[in-house]
């Protein structure tokens, strides 16, 4: 009797398994020949992640592995750990975490890469010896560049521009400009920077500085804004001073923010990163790892229809930003 | 004073576009700050005010894109900063929480509670809300007129209504005024739902403002506001200002920025002049009451 009822018990626990888990990795792991690979973005129903997903899911497509996709609804740090915890138990071959937090996730991830998971990181990184490698969407040397590079073609590589930053302070913005005036001071001689002015982040504050800017330096020709809420927030004032195409505006944004501007010819460029190209570098590098293809010291990277990219210590490096402009911003959706 | 160097050393700074904009941008901040001169004469404080105008702009802003009507719109933002506002003063006039810890804590509990629920997410308005359908101009001096005939009617209204004076007769002794048959705890309830109610309202003039809503609006809105009423010569100690004098107050504050852009000097600076004119301010507001007092 007792054994009839274990045998029961534990068919009823596989059918629960099997159905309660719909990811396909839990099932044909057990055979050991597919690979599963679990992605997990900061949160689930951001655009932005969810822009990273279609470019995973191209990637896992092309490499016939199983893709699991979970996330906290919201940002939330100790439920990215739990779901790690589900995926230790579930013993998928590779983790790709977008951190939240970058202590908090970091336990959890040791603990995964004890038991063998290869781990990788994107977009937000952990402590470096929780994860095997990063995928770096972009370094400041890369933004300062694209941004200066842009800006002086929008000029014609000369002329008056200004820059909005968030805050004087903030470190990252500083390491920009540092690159920006770099790159200027290198190449684009006849381009003068007049100003820099602070909006606290805020988009409100950057149209202000905008329309004062304008008005305070009449032969401005460009406006570069650093901080994703300038960008609207300066095309904005430009739009209502009547400048519009007379003064270019750029900077560092998000699509959605800027497609009305970029559509109405405000705006002229917006740059970052391509985030499906970054969640497809992801899935493939991941897959490397957990193929043992790629091991630490390696110089570069194999992904697919997008070729080789280049590996800096640790870090994966998806390269060049990629400039959001009038005729392919409206494919993207964050 | 400032205005007249500025027309020697930048012209440009009176050109009638960018002048437009400013005032416009400013409209907002006028009508919370005549909000703020009320709280601080009945000797209160309510730094609640920037995540409130978040809250109501974000809000508005969901509503118009559902597709509700523009006054209805404008009817839920005020009624919602009025609902805002009825927490904070039930907390102070009715459990009799201090003011600053209260609305220290309304101010963290809406700010994060919009992170939580936008993440940063800007909110796209519906085409033809921005400056109500009017064209641009129309638009700027619409909502700087809404600004202005509103501070004309509470500057009467101090004067002349009762409930006006209520609120000084509040802010110099409340023990006197209940004495005198006022009821303070009545009235310091009233100054902050009407405190609310107009944040609401001036949530609107800044959402009607441009295409898109950021869920930061509003930040650093209560100092501006806090600091445009005390330049503006309304006492920190309660009881006494007037709504011309922050009118004032808050053009000076908000010439200071572009003034300094216009004159090529470094945006190090402008916080620094700014802290300064504040700190001016006070002293002379502490310099005047120890005379009265001798």
């Amino acid at each position: 009797m007792n054994k009839i009822l274990s045998v029961l018990l534990l068919a009823c626990l596989a059918i629960v398994s099997g159905c309660g888990k719909s990811e396909p990795g839990s099932s044909s792991n057990a055979g050991g020949s597919k690979i599963t690979i679990a992605l997990m973005p900061k949160s689930k129903g951001n655009a932005y992640f969810i822009s990273c997903k279609k470019g995973a899911d191209k990637a896992a497509k092309e490499l016939g592995v199983d893709l699991v996709f979970d996330g906290p609804t919201d940002p939330d740090p100790a439920k990215q750990n739990e779901i790690i915890e589900n995926w230790i138990t579930l013993g998928v071959n590779a983790i790709a975490v977008a951190c939240e937090n970058r202590e908090g996730i970091s336990t959890a991830l040791r603990k995964a890469k004890a038991k063998g998971i290869k781990i990788i990181t994107y977009d937000a990184d952990a402590m470096t010896d929780a994860r095997d490698f990063f995928v770096n969407q972009a370094t400041p040397e890369g933004i300062g560049f694209a941004l200066m590079d842009e800006a002086a073609r929008l000029c014609g590589n000369e002329g008056e521009f200004a820059i909005i930053t968030a805050s004087l302070t903030a470190a990252n913005m500083i390491e920009w400009q540092k690159y920006i005036e770099a790159r200027r001071a290198d190449k684009y001689p006849n381009m003068k920077m007049v100003a820099l002015r602070p909006c606290d982040d805020l988009k409100d504050k950057a149209q202000s500085e905008a329309t004062a800017l304008l008005s305070a330096n009449a032969n401005l020709k460009c406006i570069m804004a650093i901080c994703s809420p300038a960008v609207p927030g300066a095309a904005e004032a430009v739009k209502q001073a009547g400048k519009t195409g007379k003064v270019k505006v750029l900077g560092l944004g998000l699509p959605n923010e800027n497609k009305r501007y970029v559509h109405d010819g405000v705006t002229d460029s917006v740059i970052l990163w391509n985030t499906e190209d970054l969640g497809y570098l992801t899935i493939f590098a991941a897959n490397a790892l957990a193929k043992g293809s790629l091991k630490a010291g390696n110089k570069t990277i194999k992904a697919g229809t997008l070729g080789e990219f280049q590996i800096e210590g640790d870090s994966i490096l998806l390269g060049k930003p990629f400039t959001f402009n009038k005729d392919n911003i409206d494919k993207f959706d964050f | 004073m400032l205005l007249i160097f500025l027309a020697i050393a930048a012209p440009a700074f009176f050109q009638p576009q960018p002048l437009l904009s400013l005032l416009t941008r400013e409209a907002p901040t006028l009508v919370v700050a005549c909000g703020m001169a009320f709280v601080i004469i009945s000797r209160q404080i309510d730094i609640s005010v920037g995540s409130q105008f978040a809250v109501c702009c974000v809000c508005a802003g969901l509503l118009a894109a559902k597709g509700w009507p523009m006054p209805m719109v404008f009817l839920a933002a005020i009624s919602l900063g009025a609902i805002m506002g009825a927490l904070n003063g039930w907390l102070v006039a009715g459990i009799r929480l201090p003011s600053i810890v209260v609305t220290l804590a309304t101010m963290v509990m809406w700010r994060e509670a919009l992170r939580w629920k936008r993440q940063g997410e800007f909110v796209n308005l519906p085409d033809g809300m921005q400056w109500l359908g009017l064209s641009q101009v129309g638009g700027q001096w619409t909502l700087i007129l809404v600004a202005l005939v509103l501070l004309v009617v509470l500057a009467m209204a101090t004067k002349h209504l009762s409930a006006g004076r209520f609120v000084y007769a509040v802010g110099t002794d409340a023990e006197a005024a209940r004495l005198a048959g006022i009821r303070p705890q009545l009235t310091t309830f009233s100054v902050f739902v009407f405190m609310g109610a107009l944040v609401g309202l001036a949530a609107m003039l800044n959402v009607v403002q441009s295409p898109q809503v950021d869920p930061k609006s509003g930040s650093g809105l209560e100092l501006k506001v806090i600091a445009a009423a005390v330049v503006g010569g309304v006492a920190v100690s309660g009881g006494r200002g007037k709504l011309w004098g922050v009118f004032v107050g808050l053009l000076l504050l908000a010439c200071i920025s572009p003034a300094l852009t216009h004159l090529h000097v470094e945006a190090y600076w402008e916080k620094a002049i700014q802290g300064a004119i504040i700190l001016l301010a006070v002293v002379a507001d502490g310099l005047r009451t120890r005379k009265q007092r001798s």
